[in-house]
C-alpha cells in the first residue's frame, strides 16, 4: 500500500481534469435527444394497412390491444358477387400496459404498425395513455426510415422482397 | 488500538444490566437493496447476532407466467426479472429452447450474441461499480459510471431499440442484423468506455476511505461461497474459481481465451476489484467478438415455423450471467408454451450467503456488505 491519502489525491486529480471538460450533460428539454431510428417509443399505426386479422392482439403478451371492426359488402363492378371486407371502427393500444416488446410491430402481416422513438406522452391521468386510432395514426409521421443494415449481414426482409418483385415484373 | 477497537465505541449508562437483543428490520423498502428486500437482524447493540434474508416481496410469478406465454412472449419477461442483464438472461431462455429443439444458430449471430453479452456485462457492473460506493457514501463515483453507461446503452439503443429491455435475441439468432457501421460504432464505444473506466478506477479504487469501508468486512470463504451456491464477482472474489464462459462454453466462448478475474481475500474490496476488473475483461472480450463480427458474413436467424413447438422433452441450460450462474430448465409436453421453465437465478443464491456473513458484522458494516453481493432483487424473487 502506498503513502496514506494517495487515493483520495488520485481521486481529486480525476476530478480536477474532469472540471476542466465539457460537462456531458444533456439539456433536455431545451435539447431534444438523438434517438437511433430503431428506438422504441411510441407505436404508430398506419390505418390503410390494417385488415383487421387480429395478429397484433392475440400475440401481445399482456393484451393491451383493443380491435373492434365490422364487415362491409364492396360491390366491384364485373365481378360476380359482392366482397366482403373488414372495416377497423376501433383501434387502440393502451401505453399504460405495453411492455414496449415490440412483438405487435413484428408479427404485423401488412405493416400496419411501426415503431416510433417519439416519448413525449406522458400524461397526469393514466386514462390517457390509451390511444386511439386517431392519435396511433397520427405517430406515422414520426417513423422514421429504418437503418440499412450490415452489408456483411443480409439485407432487410422488405428488401430481398422488392428486389425479387422488380426482377418478376 | 487496534483497528478493530477503533471501528467499536461502546457507549451506555454504564450500569451494567445486560441488554435485551433487539430485532431489526432493514427494508423491504431501503435504498441499499436494489429493490425490495428484507433483513430480519437479531442485533447486540450495534453487532449483528443473526440474520434472515426474507425474499418474496418482488415476487411476480414469472416462472409461472412463462407457462401460459409462447417462445416469443417469454423472452419479454425474461429480460425483466434480472433488469440490468437483459440480454443475458433472454440469452439463457433462448438457449434452453433452441437445445431442446435442436436448432443450430448461424455463426454470425452467435457471435453477435457474445458481443451483446458482454457490453451488457459492463453496462450491469458500471451499474454496481457506480451504485455501491454511493451506497456507503461516495456519492462521486456513480456519475462517471453512468458517463460509461450511457455510451454504452446508446450502442445498444441504436442495434436494439431498447435502453433496458432489448428483445434483441429470438429463437434461432438475433430478431433482425445490425445497422451499417454498427460494429465499428461499436468499437469506438467500447473504447471510449476503456478510457473512461481509468477515471473511475482512480477515483473509487485505491480510495483511502473506501478502502477503510471495505477491506476486511464482510469475509466470505470459499467453503461458504460454494456451499451456498454463490457465483460470479460474489463468489469469485473468495477464490473460488469458476466461470461458465470458461469451464463449459456456451455460444462460441471456447474459441476466445476467456480471462477470468478472481482474488482471494473474500471481502467487500475483492469483491468490488472483482467487478472492476471484470469490465476491463469483458471489454476486450467485446472488442474480439466485434472483430471475429467483421469477418463473418451470413443470417442472424434462421426461418421458424409459424407457431414455434418445442418437442416433448426437457433441456437445461446455464450461463454465466454478469452476476452469477443463471440456469434454465425447460421442460416441454410438445406445445406451443412451455409446461415448465425453471429458473435458477444467481442473484437468489448470492443473497443466500447473508445468513452467515452478516452474523458478527456491525450494523454500519451492513450496507457495505449488503451492497457488495451485488443482486438484484427482481431476480432474486422473479
Amino acid at each position: 500500500m502506498g503513502v496514506p491519502g494517495e487515493g483520495l489525491a488520485k481521486g481529486l486529480a480525476v476530478t480536477l481534469k474532469t472540471m476542466t471538460r465539457r460537462s456531458h450533460t444533456q439539456q433536455y428539454p431545451d435539447v431534444q435527444p438523438e434517438l437511433p431510428p430503431r428506438s422504441r417509443g411510441v407505436i404508430a399505426l398506419l390505418e390503410e394497412n390494417c385488415t383487421v386479422c387480429m395478429l397484433c392482439a392475440r400475440e401481445c403478451p399482456d393484451w393491451c390491444i383493443y380491435i373492434d371492426s365490422h364487415k362491409e359488402e364492396v360491390v366491384v363492378p364485373g365481378a360476380a358477387r359482392a366482397r366482403q371486407r373488414n372495416v377497423l371502427d376501433r383501434f387502440d393500444i393502451d401505453f399504460s400496459l405495453c411492455m414496449y416488446c415490440g412483438i405487435c410491430v413484428e408479427v404485423c402481416p401488412f405493416d400496419a404498425l411501426y415503431w416510433s422513438p417519439e416519448f413525449e406522452y406522458a400524461e397526469h391521468d393514466i386514462r390517457d395513455l390509451l390511444h386511439g386510432r386517431q392519435r396511433l395514426g397520427e405517430w406515422m409521421a414520426t417513423v422514421p426510415p429504418p437503418p440499412a443494415h450490415d452489408p456483411r449481414g443480409e439485407p432487410a426482409k422488405e428488401e430481398t422482397a422488392a428486389r425479387k418483385r422488380a426482377g418478376s415484373a | 488500538m487496534t483497528a478493530e477497537a477503533l471501528r467499536e465505541v461502546t457507549a451506555g449508562t454504564g450500569t451494567g444490566l445486560d441488554t435485551a437483543d433487539m430485532v431489526l428490520n432493514i427494508g423491504p423498502q431501503h435504498p441499499s437493496t436494489h429493490g425490495v428486500l428484507r433483513l430480519r437482524l437479531v442485533l447486540d447493540g450495534e453487532r449483528v447476532v443473526a440474520c434472515e434474508p426474507i425474499v418474496g416481496y418482488m415476487h411476480r410469478g414469472a416462472e409461472k407466467l412463462f407457462e401460459v406465454r409462447d417462445y416469443r412472449q417469454i423472452i419479454v419477461l425474461a429480460n425483466r426479472h434480472d433488469w440490468l442483464s437483459a440480454f443475458a438472461s433472454e440469452l439463457g431462455v433462448v438457449l434452453a429452447v433452441e437445445r431442446l429443439m435442436g436448432i443450430e444458430v448461424p455463426e454470425r449471430a452467435v457471435w453477435l450474441r457474445m458481443a451483446l453479452a458482454e457490453l451488457n456485462r459492463v453496462l450491469n457492473h458500471l451499474m454496481f461499480l457506480g451504485s455501491y460506493p454511493l451506497e456507503i457514501g461516495a456519492i462521486t463515483p456513480v456519475f462517471y459510471a453512468f458517463r460509461e453507461r450511457e455510451t454504452i446503452q446508446a450502442v445498444l439503443e441504436e442495434a436494439s431499440g431498447g435502453r433496458m429491455h432489448y428483445m434483441f435475441n429470438r429463437i434461432g439468432g438475433l430478431k433482425e442484423e445490425v445497422p451499417a457501421g454498427w460494429t465499428d460504432r461499436a468499437r469506438t464505444a467500447v473504447d471510449s468506455v476503456r478510457r473512461g473506466m481509468a477515471d473511475l478506477d482512480a477515483i473509487i479504487r485505491r480510495n483511502d476511505i473506501f478502502l477503510a469501508r471495505t477491506v476486511g468486512v464482510g469475509v466470505l470463504s470459499a467453503a461458504d461461497a460454494a456451499a451456498y451456491g454463490a457465483s460470479g464477482p460474489v463468489a469469485r472474489a473468495s477464490g473460488l474459481d469458476l466461470d461458465l464462459r470458461r469451464d463449459e462454453p456456451y455460444l462460441a466462448y471456447g474459441e476466445l481465451d476467456v480471462p477470468v478475474v478472481t482474488r482471494t481475500a473474500g471481502d467487500c474490496h475483492a469483491r468490488f476489484e472483482v467487478l472492476l476488473d471484470q469490465v476491463y475483461a469483458s471489454l476486450d472480450l467485446a472488442q474480439a467478438c466485434l472483430d471475429r463480427v467483421d469477418r463473418l458474413t451470413g443470417p442472424v436467424n434462421v426461418r421458424l415455423p409459424k407457431v414455434v413447438k418445442a418437442p416433448e422433452g426437457h433441456a437445461y441450460a446455464w450461463t454465466e450471467n454478469p452476476l452469477g450462474i443463471n440456469g434454465y430448465y425447460l421442460v416441454s409436453r410438445g406445445e406451443k408454451t412451455p409446461w415448465r421453465l425453471k429458473l435458477r437465478t444467481a442473484s437468489y443464491a448470492n443473497v443466500q450467503a447473508l445468513t452467515t456473513l452478516l452474523p458478527g458484522c456491525l450494523v454500519p458494516d451492513l450496507i457495505a456488505i449488503l451492497g457488495s453481493m451485488f443482486f438484484v432483487v427482481g431476480d432474486i424473487d422473479k
